[in-house]
């Protein structure tokens, strides 16, 4: 028990070192830009259609969920207004985030970690390159980058798929539903759900790197570090999801 | 030039290297030899400082590099070269890519300079036809070869290092790397060989070791090696044997 909770302790340390060397790594040189724009593409582009599947999906499922109970009470004109603070505030940074934890996180912990095996990351050290510098920064700042925009592409096409269930579904009014959504597009909206994937986007890079990184044991060490980099963030963009949340509500001067 | 007093190392509970004491002198060409998991990657990975032993000493040049940080470690593996096994190129890279990699880091050629460059060297390791193909369109050969090209780019070494170079080689081919091996290796340059195989390892090196469980239980040259009483190195050379037969 006492050795478990040593290597917990320890485990959570070196997680914390590669984080801040990470991040420090963006104001220190060299600069790997060309790495960096590939896990912009990798991550940001790449996750692209996914992300707007996802969504468009939830926004539907979620339309349709208000739509028929708001009816029984008569107010289904409000609709739009309830999805749309629920996609901006919520339910749309969080579900671009998991999105880009299965995929983008995966593919980051699995890469590293082959890195690791094949002793691709031994050569960088051996010539005298920074593995975290070379490594970890261009994917921490990209996740950190491409995150917030794929959050807001997601929002749009949650809304589209929210907008096509309450007007040809539900028979709603297309000014109401989109006059409603322009309502909710305030500051601290908007805010809200934008501040989010910023930080889920450096929970998700810096996890899954750590995660590859500490690779050891072959094919099954890599199918052990994979699943943990996954798992892990996701726990974490739930948690993170509550206290942000918890956090922006009060600075922004909602009441609960 | 390297010395490594008294080291241990394991992974976790398992013992890898036991109490392991060790002279290298810059211009030796030493193989390490033994069966899978005794210990002899782990002994390159320490000279490198790559990992940090568990108790005792490693010191290159004279200077302790047990505790030394990862900064100051550069310039002391600037003193090696090392292929590894399976050559460890660089999945995202082509040939040209992966033989550059060092003199774009390092050095202020121009485009041309490094192109030039590369070319020579992939031209002294005979794979120049390959600078364009990726890692996973190379043979096994042309795979140590693009290594071996890769890490002469940068660094002039005092001493190369060879983890398993020919392992999964044919004969033909394990042939030619052990002919570049010792190419490579002018006068004055030492050069360390990790491998299982036998007939490589007498192709290269003058100076034989042999661990078995995590103990270096031979030290000596080709004939006190051949002349062995050792039931498991006598086991060990018996595939050998078979192959000169």
């Amino acid at each position: 028990m006492s050795i478990d909770f040593k290597r917990a302790v320890d485990e959570l340390q070196e997680y914390y070192i590669l984080s801040v060397k990470g991040l420090l790594g963006i104001f220190r040189r060299p600069f790997y830009g060309k790495d960096f724009i590939e896990q912009m593409d990798y991550s940001g582009v790449g996750s692209l259609l996914i992300v707007c599947l996802v969504s468009l999906f939830i926004g539907m499922a979620l339309s349709l969920q208000l739509a028929a109970e708001l009816s029984v009470m008569g107010l289904k004109m409000y609709t739009g207004k309830v999805v749309g603070i629920s996609i901006i505030r919520e339910i749309g940074p969080v579900a671009a985030g998991l999105v880009f934890a299965g995929r983008v996180g995966a593919g980051m912990a699995s890469e590293l970690g082959l890195m690791i095996l094949g002793h691709q990351v031994d050569s960088l050290r051996v010539f005298g390159v920074d593995p975290i510098k070379k490594l970890v920064t261009p994917r921490l700042l990209s996740s950190i980058v491409m995150l917030p925009a794929l959050t807001i592409i997601g929002d749009a096409a949650a809304l589209l798929g929210a907008y096509y269930i309450a007007v040809f579904v539900s028979n709603q009014s297309s000014y109401v539903y989109w006059t409603s959504i322009e309502h909710v597009l305030t500051f601290q909206n908007v805010f809200s759900g934008i501040a989010k994937p910023f930080v889920f986007g450096f929970i998700i890079s810096s996890i899954s790197c750590y995660m590859g990184l500490s690779t050891y044991g072959g094919a099954v060490g890599l199918r052990r570090s994979t699943t943990r980099a996954v798992v892990y963030s996701i726990v974490m963009i739930i948690i993170a999801d509550f206290v942000l949340t918890r956090i922006l509500l009060y600075a922004l001067g909602f009441s609960v | 030039m390297i010395f490594l007093d008294d080291v241990t190392f394991g992974y976790g509970k398992r013992p890898v290297l036991q109490n392991a004491t060790l002279k290298i002198a810059a211009d030796e060409r030493v193989a390490i030899l033994g069966g899978s998991g005794e210990g002899k990657t782990t002994i390159l990975k320490l000279v490198l400082r790559l990992i940090r032993p568990d108790s005792g000493r490693v010191s290159i040049d004279g200077t302790d590099i047990t505790e030394m940080a990862e900064e100051e470690l550069r310039e002391i593996r600037r003193k090696f070269s090392i292929v590894f096994q399976e050559g460890a190129l660089f999945d995202s890279l082509s040939v040209k890519e992966n033989v550059a990699f060092c003199l774009r880091e390092f050095s202020k050629m121009t485009e041309e300079q490094i192109d030039a460059k590369v070319r020579e060297l992939l031209r002294v390791v005979g794979v120049e036809a390959a600078i364009n193909l990726m890692p996973d369109e190379l043979s096994g050969g042309m795979h140590r070869r693009v290594a071996i090209a890769r890490s002469l780019a940068a660094f002039e070494p005092k001493m190369f290092l060879y983890d398993e170079a020919t392992t999964g080689l044919d004969p033909v081919n394990a042939e030619r790397i052990c002919h570049l091996i010792n190419e490579l290796c002018k006068e004055g340059t030492g050069l360390i060989i990790v491998t299982h195989k036998v007939i490589d390892a007498l192709r290269v090196a003058g100076r034989f070791l042999f661990l078995l469980n995590g103990r270096i239980v031979f030290d000596g040259n080709k004939d006190a090696l051949l002349g062995s009483d050792n039931p498991a190195i006598v086991e060990f050379l018996n595939e050998f044997r078979y192959e000169v037969k």
